[in-house]
């Protein structure tokens, strides 16, 4: 499950809710859907997390360095 | 002018002034003459007008007295002594003061001047179509002679007036003398032989023939053809220096270079030290100067070059710190905006999936009855004392079937 890529899994996540909004599936079948969706869900967050995360640490490892100093005169 | 005598009776009288203006009348009606005599008290003095001498008949003593402005004697530049022959052109004219004859003289020649003259004039043409004065065949002076040959009468002035002005002027010059009879019948040929053993030497670069002034006659030999052809042939480039500015001794014309007296030829002979060493220091200031004034250019150059290289490097830097501050902002906003509207997307995703939620029916007071593991749809099939599993929105029970209907 962890091997799933974010793109992967909101695709599967999108696919998941548009059936459940356009079909009939059975309530068993509509569960099932629903908890793998919440799983998704999760799945996504917990990624896009991680990523502000790592943004945000790079940053302000960038934000300390001085990368454009004047030259000597 | 007409005397008027005064009258004594029958008797006419004259006065001494009116006899004199008389003469002097009669006297002034006489041709211009062409006199022979030796000149005696020649008497010149700056502060005169005028030139006095007594021209005397050398056959008998006969004398007259004679004048003739100084200004025309001085241009004649015949440097006359007493006891010299002439021929003196004039006309008598009566001295009123005195009552004294005298000659008035307009022009004076040395006698014989007219045959020596004559003989030169045909040499100079003889040697002139001989090529000896062309102006191709001088040659340039040397501009430091190891050694100078000094061909001169053994009369001090031409002699010091040459070495005086050399030493003077270049103290290290090295000169050779020879002496030679320079007037007289035997002085041509001394002059020759004196000049070819000089230039003979070694090291002579240069000769100088040098001779005082003196009168036509003195300087006859320096017109004589052995001496002017042994000038024009001397081996080395020769510095005439004869006589004074107005004579042109033939030998002249064959030198080299002329000089009007022998002062002037020690310095066409050598260069002036003192000038030199001037030359050497305005050169060398020049020389520093040119330097200094190109190193400045080229230093001025270098510096401009300089300038604009670190002026176009800086701004290349600038252009492109400010390329890379953009690329770092932009870098920095994207991946945060890319997870920005990733979120947002999931999040509605999320709210679609919640509003789905089969809980949601279940919040609304509904529950899902399973019996044996499936969900009941209808009762039919269930019996009383069979066990059923409730779920609801919260929690969950189990349950026994009492009664069953249709």
């Amino acid at each position: 499950m962890t091997e799933l890529s974010f793109e992967a899994a909101q695709k599967e996540l999108e696919g998941i809710v548009e059936r459940l909004e356009r079909g009939q599936p059975s309530l068993d079948e509509a569960i099932a859907l629903w908890e793998r969706g919440e799983e998704l869900l999760r799945l996504c967050l917990a990624r896009l997390d991680a990523a502000h995360g790592k943004i945000e640490e790079l940053a302000q490892r960038a934000e300390s360095a001085t990368p454009f100093s004047e030259p000597d005169r | 002018m007409k005397v008027e005598p005064l009258l004594y009776g029958d008797r006419k009288v004259y006065s001494v002034a009116g006899f004199n203006r008389g003469v002097a009348d009669w006297l002034a009606r006489l041709p211009t003459l062409w006199i022979e005599g030796e000149v005696t008290e020649l008497r010149r003095h700056d502060r005169w007008a005028s030139v006095f001498f007594t021209l005397k008949d050398p056959a008998d003593g006969a004398c007259v007295p004679a004048s003739l402005p100084r200004r025309a004697f001085d241009a004649l530049g015949l440097g006359l002594k007493d006891g010299e022959r002439v021929h003196v052109y004039g006309r008598p004219e009566l001295y009123a003061v005195k009552g004294e004859l005298r000659l008035r003289v307009l022009t004076i020649e040395r006698f014989g001047l007219g045959a020596h003259l004559a003989a030169i004039e045909r040499l100079k043409a003889a040697l002139a179509a001989d090529g000896l004065f062309d102006d191709a065949r001088k040659r340039a002076l040397p501009r430091f002679p190891r050694r100078i040959g000094l061909v001169t009468g053994n009369d001090a002035a031409a002699k010091r007036d040459v070495l005086t002005t050399v030493t003077a002027r270049f103290p290290a010059a090295r000169i050779l003398v020879a002496e030679t009879l320079v007037q007289g019948p035997r002085a041509a040929a001394g002059i020759v032989a004196a000049l070819e053993s000089v230039a003979r030497e070694d090291e002579i670069d240069v000769v100088v023939l040098a001779r005082g002034g003196g009168s036509f006659d003195d300087l006859l030999p320096f017109s004589d053809e052995r001496v002017v052809r042994a000038v024009a042939t001397c081996p080395v480039p020769v510095v005439s220096a004869v006589g004074h500015e107005q004579d042109t001794p033939l030998c002249d014309l064959a030198a080299d270079a002329r000089a009007s007296t022998p002062t002037a030829a020690g310095k066409l002979v050598v260069p002036d030290l003192a000038e030199l060493r001037g030359e050497l220091a305005r050169a060398q200031t020049s020389l520093a100067q040119s330097v200094r004034r190109a190193f400045e250019r080229d230093r001025d150059v270098l510096r401009r070059a300089h300038d604009s290289l670190e002026r176009g490097a800086r701004r290349a830097l600038e252009r492109d710190a400010d390329r890379l501050v953009s690329l770092r902002d932009r870098l920095r906003r994207g991946p945060a905006l890319l997870v920005e509207r990733r979120r947002a997307g999931v999040e509605r995703t999320g709210a679609r999936l919640a509003a789905l939620s089969p809980r949601a029916t279940l919040e609304r007071g509904y529950a899902i009855v399973r019996a044996r593991d499936e969900i009941l749809r209808s009762s039919a099939g269930l019996s009383p004392g069979e066990r059923i599993e409730v779920e609801l929105a919260a929690g969950g029970l189990g349950a026994v079937v009492e009664d069953v209907r249709e």
